[in-house]
């Protein structure tokens, strides 16, 4: 067992002195005042810390399996890859600490407060955060599979890429969370609130989401096979390329959805139709639908989509000319990159992937042209004679000239 | 920066021509010409700024002319002939269905976050942004040519 008395440790804990690598297995540290120090690569299985003071010290790398550290204040503490499996934190204060990488596999944390704390990658399956506060936590890439969340506040919490299957929600506060890309497969999240939350992308087949807030989230691309969204509020919800149709819905499911591609609201989806578009219903049959997908490259080509027509891009487009009916939608998916290319006509253009020009003006007339959080854009635009309608998401990048259509009339009289 | 609430009030029927630095957040129902330096700039509907700005976030629902330079902007209004907008953060919405449309640009050149590069081109594309021809002067800088 432990190398050292309990005495021992308080003595060198008064020095500062380090107790990286030591062993100190099942040692009773209750209650002790131990802020700062470094246990990094320490062995402390099964140790008793409730209570105890441990402000900013370092277990980096150190082995913590089964301790004891029930209401230890461990804030700003560096857990860095440490092993915590089984560890029982209930009511531990870990706000901002660094728990990176942390295995947590079946460790207790309920009530516990996690605000800001990073848990990048961590190991958390099958873990009790009953009623854990989480708020603004890093868990992007953390397994939190059959992990309970029951009644823990993960407002604003970054969920990019979590693995939540068969997690428990259940009354879990998930505002404005980012969940995009996160695996949500059979998680329970009854009366959970996901209002504004981030879900794109994120797969949710089989969750059960009775009478949750979905209220204003991004839904976009979502797959909703099979879930049970019974009594779930969904207004304002942003729903465009979401796989809704075997989804189960209290109807009416919404006054009404957001159906853009660019998640900007111009196309509002109410009454019947919002209905209608969850079920997947919701096609004109006039409308002719053109899908470029990831990984084809097409080069020198010029395409025309007549009037009304959709178009999604996820491919990459070289030196490639483009013309727009009116009322078309170009969609320039997350994966799609259209180098050295022109877009000409009064179409809606939403740009999350990448535009470059071949040729000024990049892009002529378009009636709307949107750039979304994900979107570059690299080009002179002259604008529609009406004016074009801009829409620009924070997290652009931009490099352009914008012209008018009187600036671009005086310019081709010169030429 | 602490500025205990205070703000710089440029009122409506004020016209301040000049430098005007502050460490207060500036707010123009009025109008400003010439340079202003500021760790926030509001501009309501009837206010407008024309000339070179430093800032840390812009807030317009006026009008602007001149050069900007800020972390974050936020736009609505107009965006007159000759403009340029350099920020790590810009926010335009579209107009909502009953209202006209948020913004209106003018011949201008917005510089926003990081340059965007088309790594599978092998080929920088970003350019710089050159200050605009005043005057004369034939095509105002383009995207630099792709090779």
């Amino acid at each position: 067992m432990a190398e050292l008395t309990r005495d021992e440790v308080l003595q060198r804990a008064a020095a500062k002195q380090s107790f990286a690598r030591a062993d100190l297995r099942g040692i009773d540290l209750s209650n002790a005042t131990l802020e700062g120090l470094d246990f990094g690569r320490a062995e402390l299985d099964g140790a008793n810390l409730s209570g105890a003071k441990l402000k900013g010290a370092s277990f980096r790398n150190a082995s913590l399996r089964e301790a004891f550290l029930k209401d230890a204040d461990l804030r700003e503490a560096n857990l860095d890859k440490a092993d915590l499996e089984g560890a029982n934190l209930e009511g531990a204060d870990l706000g901002l600490a660094n728990l990176n990488r942390a295995t947590l596999e079946g460790a207790k944390l309920g009530r516990a407060t996690l605000r800001g704390a990073r848990l990048t990658g961590a190991q958390l399956d099958s873990a009790d955060l009953g009623k854990a506060n989480l708020e603004n936590a890093l868990l992007s890439h953390a397994e939190l599979s059959e992990c309970y969340l029951g009644g823990a506040n993960l407002k604003g919490a970054e969920l990019v890429n979590a693995v939540l299957s068969s997690a428990n929600l259940e009354e879990a506060n998930l505002e404005k969370a980012n969940l995009r890309e996160a695996e949500l497969v059979g998680a329970s999240a009854p009366k959970a609130n996901f209002f504004g939350a981030s879900l794109q992308r994120a797969n949710l087949s089989q969750a059960r989401l009775p009478g949750a807030n979905l209220e204003a989230a991004d839904l976009r691309h979502c797959n909703l096979a099979g879930a049970e969204l019974s009594g779930a509020l969904l207004t304002g919800a942003k729903v465009f390329g979401a796989a809704t149709a075997s989804a189960k819905w209290s109807t009416p499911a919404a006054e009404w959805l957001d159906g853009s591609p660019g998640a900007d609201g111009s196309r509002p989806v109410r009454g019947d139709d919002v209905d209608a578009l969850l079920a997947g219903k919701l096609t004109s049959p006039t409308r002719a639908a053109r899908y470029f997908g990831k990984g084809d490259v097409l080069r020198d080509a010029s395409l025309e989509f007549g009037e009304g027509s959709s178009i999604e891009i996820e491919s990459r487009f070289e030196n490639c000319s483009i013309t727009l009916g009116a009322g078309t939608d170009l969609v320039i998916g997350e994966a799609g990159v259209l180098s050295h290319c022109r877009i000409k006509g009064g179409g809606n253009i939403t740009v999350l992937g990448q535009f470059f020009e071949r040729e000024s003006p990049g892009i002529q007339g378009p009636k709307r042209l949107v750039v979304s959080s994900s979107g570059a854009l690299v080009g002179t635009i002259e604008q529609a004679t009406e004016s074009t309608e801009f829409a620009f998401q924070p997290g652009c990048r931009l490099r352009v000239k914008i012209l008018t259509a009187r600036a671009a009339t005086e310019r081709s009289g010169r030429e | 920066m602490s500025t205990n609430g205070k703000q710089t009030i440029v009122e409506e029927g004020t016209e301040f021509k000049g430098i005007l630095t502050s460490t207060c957040p500036i707010v123009v129902r009025g109008r400003i010409e010439g340079e202003v330096e500021t760790p926030s700039l509001s501009v309501s509907e009837k206010g407008s700024v024309h000339g070179r700005a430093r800032v840390g976030s812009i807030r317009s629902l006026g009008e602007l002319s001149g050069e900007f330079d800020a972390d974050t902007v936020e736009l609505a209004g107009r965006v007159k002939d000759n403009t340029i907008i350099r920020a790590k953060s810009i926010e335009v919405k579209l107009a909502s269905e009953d209202a006209k449309m948020q913004v209106m640009f003018g011949d201008c050149e917005l510089a926003v976050g990081d340059a965007p590069e088309d790594d599978a081109s092998g080929a920088k594309k970003a350019r710089s942004l050159r200050p605009p021809k005043r005057e004369g002067g034939s095509d105002p800088s383009p995207a630099a040519p792709a090779t």
